[in-house]
């Protein structure tokens, strides 16, 4: 693999999701979100006005785990699924498969990350403007966890449109995994944990958080945000199995890079026998 | 130039291409013929590495596509039968793409967008684009390289007749230029006009590859390419049946 051909497919991929529309919209809205629930987050909780960084991440945290997952996979649905005479000339061209992959993949990270970025720079901004600059760093490592949370699912969708071919069993199947990860997977641990017991219990609830690269980034998230003991006792001997927060973050990245990593990989590898 | 031998295709349990053996030499032009699903667009897919042979070897340019991809299809442009292109892209933008694939400079690029006479229409996007004016990026993106082989799977079916007088015109010039030119067609006229040889598939068969001349030669004198393209289907087809 040579990485010219990949900077301009990722170039070109870039180019065409910054002008498509619902890229724009995505930017809006999420900036709008992000600011929104910077401010308005935690009237709940008897807090009014703009919050501070810890405050505004943690109130984030829920929209980013339900919004970036269902976004990521629609737009590396819809890219890899594209049309076919688009897909053909592209494949025919002095290109390795696993060029066009990543290329294609750096590209449509890149106007995920930039609408991303610009609504949390702009929450951001008012953050700082309003409450200080406190808690800025751990504002940044969750921006980071959130990109690669995008990366992980972008990932994830090249993986689903090899497999499906079709766009719509592909937004079929994109659907089903977000449905999974996000909303069943927890229900799914907790169901199993109730047959278990004992240390069983502690090792499978353990292994389970690796299985779901929402909860590892959820988890590292409110590692980072210094909350972790919002999981009680679990939480707790989770950091002291993992060996202090710095490890176990450590950790939760390295998790979150396999996810990134093996769906494309195996996507890659599928693609170099499919036929066009 | 392109050598096929024992080229087949199978689809699950359907025999797309079945044993086709053939070559095309250096600066010739051949046209595939042969009704849809005849296995026309597998070949030349095969061709350009877009489809895994079942068994059978193709040698583009003295180089294996299956074992060097890459390097086959650096000798080889193609054009698909339903050429598409981001409709947010400008004709410039595609053609700048495309020659950053191929190594290509931008001024030649800009060169290739003047010869195919997208002054006025350079700086518009795809979107804004008929079918007739993609078909011809199409050709321009094709001819930006100075590769040896053009691949053209029906390159008129979506032209006009001024654009299919302008497809020739392309053809003939690249011909000039010692390009070895492989394209399918529905047209007869076109591939009596275009060819030097032809060949005809007929449910994954190649069943006849000969020059024009001489198919005629094969046949009674007053016979056209037609009456003989459609003793071929006939008899083959029923052959299948």
């Amino acid at each position: 693999m040579t990485f010219s051909p990949v900077f301009h497919i990722a170039r070109q991929e870039l180019t065409v999701n910054v002008r498509n529309k619902w890229t724009l919209i995505f930017a809006v809205i999420f900036g709008i979100l992000v600011t929104g629930i910077a401010y308005f987050g935690m009237i709940a909780e008897g807090f009014s006005g703009m919050q501070n960084f810890a405050r505004s991440s943690a109130s984030v945290l829920n929209l980013v785990l339900y919004i970036i997952p269902l976004v990521s996979l629609a737009m590396g649905t819809l890219s890899f699924t594209g049309d076919k005479g688009s897909a053909e000339l592209l494949f025919s061209q002095p290109v390795l498969s696993s060029e066009v992959i990543m290329g294609k993949a750096l590209g449509l990270f890149a106007s995920i990350a930039l609408s991303m970025a610009s609504g949390f720079m702009v929450a951001g901004i008012m953050i700082i403007s309003k409450s200080g600059p406190q808690g800025l760093t751990s504002y940044l490592a969750f921006t980071v966890l959130s990109l690669g949370l995008a990366f992980v699912f972008l990932s994830l969708s090249i993986l689903v449109a090899t497999l499906a071919r079709r766009k719509s069993k592909a937004f079929g199947f994109a659907l089903f995994l977000w449905f999974f990860f996000v909303l069943f997977y927890d229900i799914l641990a907790i169901g199993i944990t109730l047959l278990l017991s004992g240390s069983t219990m502690n090792l499978f609830l353990f292994l389970s958080l690796f299985g779901n690269p929402v909860d590892v980034v959820r988890v590292a998230s409110l590692i980072i945000f210094d909350t972790a003991t919002i999981f009680g006792p679990a939480g707790a001997a989770l950091l002291r199995f993992l060996g202090g927060s710095a490890m176990s973050v450590t950790l939760l990245v390295c998790a979150l890079l396999l996810w990134a990593i093996l769906p494309m990989a195996l996507a890659v590898k599928i693609m170099r026998r499919q036929d066009f | 130039m392109i050598a096929a031998r024992h080229l087949t295709k199978k689809f699950g349990t359907i025999l797309a291409v079945d044993d086709v053996s053939f070559e095309v030499k250096r600066g010739e032009i051949f046209a595939f013929l042969g009704p849809n699903g005849s296995g026309k667009t597998t070949t030349m897919k095969s061709i350009v590495g877009l489809v895994k042979p079942t068994s059978g070897k193709i040698l583009v340019h003295g180089i294996d596509v299956q074992m060097h991809e890459k390097g086959a299809k650096a000798s080889v442009s193609y054009l698909p039968q339903r050429v598409v292109f981001p409709e947010n892209l400008t004709a410039r933008e595609i053609l700048y793409f495309y020659a950053s694939l191929r190594g290509i400079s931008r001024s030649d690029a800009d060169e290739a967008l003047e010869k195919a006479r997208f002054n006025g229409f350079s700086e518009k996007y795809i979107g804004e684009f008929s079918g007739g004016m993609v078909q011809r990026l199409g050709l321009a993106v094709i001819s930006l390289p100075d590769t040896p082989i053009l691949l053209l799977d029906e390159p008129t079916a979506s032209l006009d007749p001024q654009g299919v007088k302008r497809f020739r015109e392309f053809v003939l010039e690249q011909k000039e230029q010692g390009k070895t030119i492989l394209f399918s067609t529905h047209l007869l006229a076109e591939a009596e006009q275009l060819a030097d040889r032809v060949g005809i598939f007929v449910s994954g068969k190649l069943v006849a590859q000969e020059s024009v001349d001489g198919l005629r030669e094969k046949f009674l004198k007053n016979k056209t390419i037609e009456d003989m393209y459609l003793h071929y289907v006939e008899t083959f087809e029923g052959q299948h049946q």
